[in-house]
């Protein structure tokens, strides 16, 4: 893996072999390069042959004294005449030492070098990002930062949803608390075969609806094929056909929602499809935003949450707005008559536990800033 | 909907402009033009003697504009609706059982504002240039459920009616259900209910322009 900077340090390395080095370090003298910054990884450098000059090259007090050469590095045992990290003969720190073992082609192994690489990057990271938890190989550095933005929104925990609820649970639970859904579901690739078969039923003749739910009865899957549960159908029939996905089949991970007409048919009615009618686009707007409140402030009952949340659409055409008590409106902006197509989804805490209020509805004009 | 002019008022296409520069108001997109025909049948008895008192006086026959390949016959009296193929009416003509007594034509814009689809239009005879009627029809495509849809038709005549009524014109649309159970249709709506709704109408607008 050849750098243009190792290439410059290669070309220099005959340069000026009589000058004696210090202990442990390459015999080569390299252009002073810049500082080493956090943000800045130093295969990204420029540096080597058109680097700007430093200040002046740090002394080993002042390296010791920034941490960079701490003692517990300074006494690890030369395994290859090589120490971490690296301080040049004109006092130029290298924190990488794989660049430098690449660039004085040291006999090292390839597993050599990515241990060295792998031992940089943790100690830069330990020294730069002393707030990220320690543990590079769970790949935790993201969900640190994430955990740390959750923990200014936690809110109590609900006594009644409880973790690591399953999908049938789940789903149980809903049909009881709204008897009018329909919920079938399906396999990602069956999916597609349904909706194909809702644009052949979209004509005159209303087809009859228990047939197809016999097959994608939930409740008469086996517990093998609920882990392959990928797609959530709920019908409110008559009023909306709402699409739901699932991140991993058979999860309760919730990761894209979309609102039809139970009319609708056609291979564009999936999760992350768009309604040919207004209503329903601006509904699937609307509960994008829901299910990512959902997700940021309540992971693990962000499904539940949302299929609750989704039921609550059942009054889409009957329930007049709370602000101005109309069922339709012409929204000015939009230069359409819409009935309430906002309903509110923030979480507030109540004796019951953590709940989102949906008794409400809002016209999109009428929906203040907190819904 | 159909047009009630006011009593003494004479009808006349300024209306009927006025109800399209209205549609347009509210932000509706003008979406071409639609015809819709009604035949009334007359039957044809076989010999010179009078037709039987059985055989039905209002047949009526129609031909609608989003649906080319079908012909549907009315039966107001029986309550019968039905749909045939439209080369029915080829069949008609060379059985001459009953022959077409008068043909209107309902013709007219079509526009569509949002989810909204609606079809303003005038009533001719096909044989005549008098305007017999004005006439409008609206459509919430996102629902196919006649109760379900009910409260936003309901609310969309009544802001259709505040917006006309700026214009100070001499009469009003006015809204008559149609009794779609008499038939034996059911709550999804289909084009069996828009033909009964047009008969129902027609029905409606002869009996304004005569009082």
């Amino acid at each position: 893996m050849e750098r243009p900077g190792a290439r410059g340090a290669a070309d220099r390395r005959h340069q000026d072999r009589s000058r004696p080095a210090p202990r442990g370090a390459l015999r080569r003298r390299l252009r002073p390069t810049p500082p080493l910054r956090p943000h800045r990884p130093p295969h990204h450098r420029r540096g080597g042959l058109h680097a700007p000059p430093l200040p002046g090259p740090p002394g080993p007090r002042q390296l010791e004294d920034s941490g960079v050469l701490n003692p517990s590095l300074k006494s690890r045992g030369n395994s290859w005449g090589l120490h971490m990290p690296l301080v040049c003969p004109d006092g130029a720190v290298v924190a990488y030492a794989w660049k430098r073992q690449l660039a004085g082609q040291a006999g090292a192994s390839a597993v050599d070098r990515t241990r060295l690489a792998l031992k940089a990057f943790t100690d830069q990271k330990r020294r730069f990002f002393p707030h990220l938890e320690d543990d590079l190989l769970n790949h935790h550095g993201e969900s640190g930062i994430a955990k740390r933005l959750c923990s200014s929104q936690v809110l109590p925990m609900s006594k009644e949803l409880v973790e690591g609820k399953t999908l049938a649970d789940i789903l149980k639970n809903l049909e009881h608390e709204v008897p009018n859904i329909r919920i079938l579901t399906y396999q990602r690739r069956d999916w597609s075969k349904r909706a194909s078969l809702l644009s052949s039923s979209v004509d005159e003749n209303h087809v009859d609806p228990s047939k197809e739910q016999n097959l994608h009865n939930w409740k008469k899957l086996r517990s093998a094929s609920v882990d392959q549960i990928a797609v959530i159908e709920l019908l409110m029939p008559s009023i909306f056909r709402a699409v739901v996905s699932l991140h991993l089949a058979g999860s309760v991970n919730p990761d894209a929602v979309a609102f039809f007409s139970p009319n609708e048919g056609g291979d564009y009615i999936h999760s992350r499809g768009i309604s040919v009618h207004h209503v329903f686009r601006l509904v699937t707007e609307h509960a994008d935003k829901a299910l990512q409140y959902y997700l940021s402030v309540d992971p693990n009952n962000s499904l539940p949450l949302l299929l609750c949340w989704i039921c609550s659409y059942q009054t889409l055409f009957a329930k007049v707005c709370s602000k101005c008590g109309r069922l339709l409106m012409m929204d000015k902006t939009l230069a359409l008559l819409l009935p309430p197509v906002h309903r509110p989804y923030f979480l507030t805490s109540s004796v019951k536990g953590q709940s989102s209020d949906l008794t409400k509805a809002y016209h999109i004009g009428c929906s203040s800033e907190e819904i | 909907m159909h047009w009630q002019p006011n009593p003494g008022a004479t009808l006349n296409s300024q209306i009927l402009a006025e109800a399209c520069a209205c549609a347009e108001g509210l932000g509706g997109a003008k979406d071409g033009r639609w015809r819709t025909a009604m035949t009334f049948y007359r039957p044809m008895p076989r010999d010179s003697s009078a037709p039987p008192a059985d055989v039905p006086r209002d047949f009526l026959g129609l031909a609608l504009h989003d649906r080319p390949d079908t012909y549907f016959f009315i039966l107001r009296a029986h309550r019968l609706v039905l749909h045939a193929d439209a080369s029915i009416q080829a069949i008609m003509e060379k059985l001459q059982s009953y022959k077409a007594r008068v043909v209107f034509n309902f013709e007219g814009f079509q526009y569509k504002l949002g989810d909204f689809r609606l079809r303003v239009g005038k009533c001719v005879p096909s044989m005549a240039e008098t305007l017999r009627g004005i006439m409008m029809e609206v459509e919430y495509l996102p629902l196919s459920s006649i109760e379900k849809s009910r409260q936003i038709l309901e609310e969309f005549f009544d802001i259709w009616q505040e917006a006309l009524a700026k214009k100070s014109l001499p009469g009003h649309f006015i809204h008559i259900e149609s009794n779609f159970a008499d038939y034996g249709l059911q709550d999804h709506y289909t084009s069996q209910h828009t033909a009964v709704q047009y008969a129902t109408c027609m029905a409606q607008l002869m009996a304004a322009v005569r009082s």
